[in-house]
């Protein structure tokens, strides 16, 4: 029988001093999911591993681990599927990353918990209920603004890969950004500046580097960076003045009146004149490397066909009010170049007659 | 032999602070028989700074930017991770919601332009693969790049998210560590292969995120002893290289990993001069590289 090797991240705090990796081989069975394999090691080979499970149906969001580096359900991940996309006879189960170890692949969520309390996760009414005694009432098309964000299994998947909390543990994190949004943007709710401050607190929430992890990682439809770019559209909506959103406003002045954005004046349009200056000795090592233009100091030079972009711009913003864009469903989708899926179909459908 | 004829959007960075991407670009698309024609009248995607503003501009902008593409009738090629995403998300959306593209056409129309749909945005690394071709590519290196071990930096908006990129396993990418082999190089597996550069965040967050991540990154190609890092992406590059003395600052300690262009390093396996190249106009000391070249 085909065998593979399941090399595990163990470790014991009260009696060990370092993690360890233990490596245990196992018959390979069809459909044989990780959290099965762990089963499995833990019934005849190790009774002391310890990993967390409920559902065993992708739907309870207990079981994320690491699997070869990247966040995942374990009762979801098929060991046949893993050993394939890997190319390799041995899986590697880490618990999920940027969270304190309670003991082998458990961590700790109540370090999440406690970020979580921060913007308030639940429902505070923007009014009493309704008089005649029925519930609080929204429309479809506003529901439909919350409804995928509701979905989230607080798996700690998306902490678990985000390149923003690897380097900083003070940042709130996707699975809380997220949380934040789906209450901030339910109509219902009467505390949206309230949450908004409280991902606004010492900008935090423009602490993600738009590295898309989460969205990649999140076995539900949550879509947690876009939800946080939601929360930013928000914040600016309000009025709220961050970094971010002097950074856009220069991009879109930069857009309108020459069409490429000028690097080289951006510091000080970003930061001020003390702020500009600060960066000088890097703008002249970058200029001594011939890395910019001297004239991008002076303004620099427009695109052709600038007159066509401002006339867009104008109309832009008239009628960007009349206009609801949808909120796509995005999960397992995968994007198809339309040059690719042409030539496959011509090629399959040239099969076997040439 | 698929056609090799593209619309260039070169995006904001090529024609800023990174003019040895657009210069290298152009010099090994020329030998590889990729004829580019740039689209002058392109205006910056927006960098993920508009969208989170105001979405409906970004995506108008980006539909002009499409619309130009179509009036040449040719797909459009990026030298940029982030260029790349946010011209397929404002694509993503248009084709997906026939309203929302009904409107935005009805804004193109001020200026005589109309988004249609019929172009795709892709990355000179996926042509140099698919349309050129490693083969085609093999043949024509003339400088092996045997002697070096090259630690690939993707970044992120060529691998993720799956559904505006899908060009290959977000998980287990290959494209990079192909085009290394290819060019004669060793790759070598490190940590940060798939991480982030930090570059997004400088503004918000330069000392609690991105001069970090930029030190992280740098530091785990040099723990692996690699000769260079190379990245198909110029926020990557201006991040990984122009910052990294202001990373090494954060840190306390020295780095020096030299980040090439990936069409730098396929230039150099081509036998072009490492000055045309723009080699010398990196912030981290590339003279290692060509000392080596040149023994
Ligand atoms: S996109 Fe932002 S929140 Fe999501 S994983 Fe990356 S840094 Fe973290
Ligand atoms: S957002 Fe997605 S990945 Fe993050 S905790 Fe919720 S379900 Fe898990
Ligand atoms: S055990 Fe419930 S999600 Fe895996």
């Amino acid at each position: 029988m085909e065998k593979f090797n399941l090399r595990v991240f163990r470790y014991d705090p009260t009696v060990d001093e370092e993690p360890k990796y233990e490596t245990y081989t196992l018959p390979l069975e069809k459909g044989m999911t990780v959290l099965a394999a762990l089963f499995k090691v833990k019934e005849e080979q190790d009774p002391s591993i310890s990993f967390r499970y409920n559902c065993r149906a992708a739907i309870c969001g207990s079981c994320a681990v690491r699997i070869n580096g990247h966040a995942k359900l374990a009762c979801k991940e098929q060991i046949t599927k893993l050993l394939k996309q890997f190319d390799t006879d041995t899986l590697t189960v880490e618990p999920a990353g940027n969270i304190k170890v309670l003991k082998d692949l458990i961590f700790d969520m109540d370090w999440i918990v406690d970020k979580m309390k921060k913007v308030k996760p639940w429902f505070i009414p923007k009014e009493p209920p309704p008089e005649d005694g029925t519930e609080y009432r929204q429309s479809p098309e506003d529901h439909a603004k919350i409804d995928f964000a509701s979905d989230c299994i607080l798996c700690a998947s998306c902490m678990s890969d985000c390149n923003a909390l690897s380097v900083n543990k003070e940042f709130l994190g996707p699975l809380v950004l997220s949380k934040a949004y789906r209450f901030a943007a339910d109509t219902r709710d009467g505390a949206k500046r309230e949450r908004l401050e409280a991902v606004l607190d010492k900008f935090n929430l423009e602490w993600c580097v738009r590295c898309w992890e989460c969205t990649t990682r999140c076995p539900k439809e949550v879509q947690p960076y876009e939800n946080i770019i939601r929360l930013r559209i928000m914040a600016a909506e309000e009025g709220f003045k961050s970094p971010g959103e002097i950074h856009a406003e220069i991009f879109e002045q930069d857009i309108v009146n020459r069409g490429l954005l000028n690097e080289m004046l951006l510091p000080f349009r970003q930061e001020g004149l003390l702020g500009g200056l600060k960066r000088a000795p890097f703008g002249i090592k970058m200029f001594l490397k011939g890395k910019v233009n001297i004239a991008d100091f002076f303004g620099g030079h427009s695109i052709p066909r600038i007159e066509e972009v401002q006339k867009i711009y104008e109309k832009a913003q008239e009628k960007k009010k009349e206009v609801h864009i949808k909120i796509p469903q995005i999960l397992g989708l995968v994007y198809e170049d339309k040059r690719k899926s042409k030539k496959n179909k011509e090629s399959s459908s040239n099969g076997g007659q040439e | 032999m698929a056609d090799l004829k593209y619309a260039f959007y070169t995006g904001c960075s090529a024609k800023g602070v990174a003019p040895e991407l657009y210069d290298s670009t152009m010099l090994v698309a020329e030998k590889l028989g990729m004829e580019l024609v740039e689209l002058e009248a392109a205006t910056c995607c927006g960098a993920g700074a508009v969208q989170e503003k105001d979405e409906f501009l970004a995506i108008t902008i980006n539909a002009r930017n499409l619309a130009l593409a179509e009036e040449m009738g040719l797909d459009m090629l990026t030298i940029c991770n982030t260029c790349t995403v946010m011209l397929r998300e404002s694509k993503f959306k248009l084709d997906s919601d026939p309203e929302l593209k009904k409107a935005v056409n009805e804004v193109l129309a001020e200026a005589g332009l109309e988004y249609k749909g019929t172009v795709e945005v892709t990355h000179f690394l996926w042509e140099v693969i698919d349309a050129v071709g490693l083969d085609k590519l093999k043949e024509l290196v003339v400088r092996p790049l045997k002697e070096f071990k090259v630690a690939s930096f993707y970044g992120c908006h060529i691998i993720r998210p799956p559904y505006l990129i899908g060009y290959e396993d977000p998980d287990n990418p290959k494209s990079m560590e192909m085009v290394i082999q290819a060019c004669g190089a060793t790759p070598v597996e490190h940590d940060a292969r798939l991480a982030c550069c930090g570059f997004h965040s400088f503004w918000s967050a330069e000392d609690e995120v991105t001069l970090k991540l930029t030190a992280k990154d740098a530091q785990s190609a040099k723990k692996e002893k690699a000769d260079f890092m190379v990245t198909p992406c110029p926020l990557c590059h201006t991040q990984l290289d122009a910052m990294q003395p202001e990373a090494e600052e954060k840190i306390g300690t020295n780095i020096g990993m030299p980040i090439l262009h990936l069409p730098q390093m396929i230039g150099l396996a081509l036998g072009m001069n490492p000055k045309k190249l723009g080699l010398h106009k990196h912030i981290v000391p590339t003279a290692e590289i060509i000392k080596k070249l040149a023994a």
